[in-house]
């Protein structure tokens, strides 16, 4: 369990509030009870020895100690309740004493004698390591003798109750605190599951799909509000975005116009003085970099266009192994400059569903990439690999590479894992974005694997597509084909 | 040969205009949309150059109605716009051909001439430049008599030269032409060619044919300047 998520943090405070707020509870009950139980006892013994004092005492010089027992034995039966009662006249010594309790808990005649205040309570520890609680109160009676009349009762009576309320206590607050931290966190579980969800579709939201929305349950609490303010937030992210392609977009419409007329400009005057090779060589050296910044202006825009995914991809079946194979056979001769050996190991009839000429601007960028990146003498390698659903298609060189740092940058724009040597190559660092665009909008992954000094892979991977084979189309064809071939490999 | 050319950027149709009189057309040239399609309706061009991004009114807009009225006359649309899409509807709309801002003179007359010349076209199987010769029917190509092996991208890039000889081609014109426009902006493989080109046409003969006119294009022509 995740100590630090909110749903554990919240249940643990509040069964921590709560079972502070129970101790707090019992402690106050515990206490209260205990005084309520000790002044109630005080109070018993007190008007007993007052009962004793006020009506028995006056008619005892006329009936006598032994009627003094009947009377106090048969009111308060103290063998019967554990109850110590003790009558000293002064000067005379005791004119009653209880006997001992029915239980044997204590011996009455080891209670010391009380002091000569006029009403004491006393705690009495026995040496049995039982307490009493003793209350002594003095009497004038009409014929002016004094007595103390003492009543007294085994504190334990009071601490029978204290400890059942204990036990009940420590019963039922753990108990009780276990059932609020249990409900407690399902409350909190059901109440953050909307969490999760929102978390959930926030993580999977991209640059790629910022149109979707998170999910928002009316309820109008907080929750609501809280996914109300994310998807507004996804909104103006998604602006910002559409802003950023736009702008692209714009910019590169933008200098179209001024390139037009620097471009038209430049070839007049190339047209105008062709006899004077060195100016036309100047002015040329200036016509193509208006040509390179063209060329820019193009790229950014189409990448722009195709991450905004304005453009409509002219999507039909092909034959991607056609299309390599043609592609590497006019990109040969590029290899041949470079004395670097072209090589392509491509089956035919792998089909899949794609705009052509894309796909094709696809595999010339990879190859004339490998090829700029390969030193004379290397090799570059055009595959493909058809797997269960998908067919991949590999270019490999075995040229400089790319160091590992630059490989998560590749296809963004503009980058250069090496900037000195590609612009002298003329790249503008847009060939691999403009791959990778193509390649999402036909739901393609291009992946890059690399080795600095070793080489480099790219991987197209396509998903195939389902045509019917060509037995089909043909049967009759087809299996006397097969029945051919079975012949052959027999002979 | 009367040319209406209705763009509102100055500099640019000052340019074209001027490049288009020096081909020897006639130019009228209207800044906005309204006025080239006054000028459309009022007199008869052989060919009209529209703009599609035009005060007044908007290009497309001009080419609807320039089409509703004269189904004839060869629209050549240029535009800094080139969606696909874009492309389309106004192909649809009835323009003959497209061309993308920015662009080299050089090919807007070679688009200009092509649609000019779609009528009655008069392509001889023979073509010749100084010495060297091009039969389109057999593909095979001589110079002084003596035949030159050429692979089929060789052999169309020269064709294409040679069509157009004495002009200087771009390369994104040639790229478009001999191969695909995927090739664009990538790769050197026009200049690869044209080496490879040269090679069998020029190498052992003193008098050069093929020439490159830097940050232009090449051309091809028997050394007497067009």
């Amino acid at each position: 369990m995740n100590t630090r998520s909110l749903r554990f943090r919240m249940t643990a405070w509040y069964a921590g509030l709560l079972a502070g707020a129970l101790l707090v509870f019992g402690i106050s009950v515990y206490l209260g009870l205990e005084r309520y139980l000790y002044s109630n006892l005080h109070s018993t013994l007190a008007s007993q020895c007052r009962t004793i004092g006020t009506e028995l005492l006056p008619q005892l010089p006329i009936k006598g100690a032994p009627w003094l027992a009947t009377e106090i034995n048969e009111d308060y039966t103290p063998e019967a309740n554990s109850r110590f009662i003790r009558v000293v006249k002064e000067g005379l010594g005791v004119v009653y004493l209880s006997d001992a309790p029915k239980n044997g808990e204590f011996d009455p005649s080891e209670i010391p004698w009380p002091s000569g205040e006029k009403e004491t309570l006393r705690r009495i520890r026995l040496p049995g390591g039982l307490e009493l609680l003793v209350d002594a109160l003095q009497f004038t009676t009409p014929d002016g003798s004094h007595f103390v009349v003492e009543s007294g009762a085994p504190y334990r009576e009071i601490e029978i109750v204290l400890h059942g309320l204990l036990l009940t206590l420590a019963v039922y607050v753990p108990f009780i605190v276990s059932v609020a931290v249990g409900g407690g966190y399902w409350l909190m579980r059901r109440s953050l599951q909307p969490i999760d969800e929102i978390t959930q579709r926030a993580e999977g939201i991209t640059s790629t799909n910022l149109n979707e929305r998170l999910p928002v349950i009316r309820t109008g609490d907080e929750l609501e509000r809280l996914s109300t303010s994310l998807n507004r937030m996804i909104e103006r992210l998604d602006d910002a975005f559409e802003h950023i392609n736009r702008f692209s977009a714009d910019a590169s419409h933008e200098l179209r116009t001024p390139l037009t007329i620097l471009q038209l400009e430049l070839e007049e005057i190339i047209h105008n003085h062709r006899h004077n090779a060195s100016l036309t060589d100047q002015v040329g050296s200036a016509l193509e970099e208006t040509h390179r910044m063209s060329h820019i202006v193009e790229n950014l825009l189409a990448v722009s266009r195709l991450d905004a995914g304005e453009v409509k991809m002219d999507k039909a079946p092909l034959d991607l192994g056609e299309l390599a194979t043609s592609t590497v056979e006019q990109m040969k001769l590029l290899a041949d400059e470079k004395s670097i050996t072209l090589r392509s190991n491509v089956g035919r009839s792998v089909y899949v569903e794609g705009d052509r000429s894309r796909l094709q601007q696809v595999i010339v960028n990879l190859i004339d990439n490998a090829i700029k990146y390969t030193p004379e003498g290397g090799e570059v390698n055009v595959s493909l690999h058809r797997g269960v659903n998908t067919v991949v298609l590999e270019v490999s060189d075995n040229g400089v590479g790319i160091p590992r740092p630059a490989l998560p940058h590749v296809f963004e724009r503009f980058y250069r894992a090496d900037k000195a040597r590609s612009r002298a190559s003329g790249g503008a660092g847009l060939g691999l974005s403009i791959v990778k665009a193509i390649c999402t909008a036909h739901g393609a992954k291009v992946e890059i694997f690399s080795q600095e000094g070793h080489g480099s892979r790219l991987n197209v991977e396509l998903p195939l597509l389902d045509l019917p084979e060509p037995d089909e189309a043909g049967p009759a064809l087809g299996s006397s084909k097969r029945l051919r071939e079975n012949s052959s490999d027999s002979a | 040969m009367r040319i209406l050319l209705v763009e509102d950027e100055t500099k640019v149709s000052a340019f074209v205009a001027r490049g288009l009189t020096a081909e020897r057309f006639a130019v009228d040239v209207a800044a906005d949309g309204q006025s080239g399609l006054d000028l459309a309706r009022t007199y008869h061009y052989d060919l009209v150059i529209l703009d599609l991004m035009l005060p007044e009114m908007d290009g497309s807009q001009v080419l609807r109605r320039i089409r509703s009225q004269n189904a004839n006359v060869p629209i050549l649309i240029l535009t800094a716009r080139d969606a696909v899409s874009d492309k389309i509807g106004n192909f649809e709309a009835g323009a003959d051909d497209y061309l993308t801002k920015p662009f080299a003179f050089a090919e807007l007359v070679v688009r200009v001439k092509a649609l000019l010349r779609r009528g009655p076209v008069s392509r001889s199987s023979v073509v010749r430049v100084g010495d060297l010769e091009l039969d389109r029917l057999s593909q095979q190509v001589k110079r002084g008599g003596k035949r030159i092996d050429l692979t089929s991208k060789e052999y169309s890039l020269l064709e294409y030269l040679m069509s157009n000889a004495g002009r200087v081609l771009s390369r994104t014109m040639i790229i478009e032409h001999v191969w695909d426009q995927s090739f664009d902006g990538i790769t050197n493989i026009v200049d690869v060619y044209v080496r490879h080109l040269r090679n069998k046409v020029d190498d052992a003969y003193e008098h050069k044919l093929i020439r490159t006119v830097r940050g232009v294009g090449y051309s091809i022509s028997n050394g007497a300047q067009s």
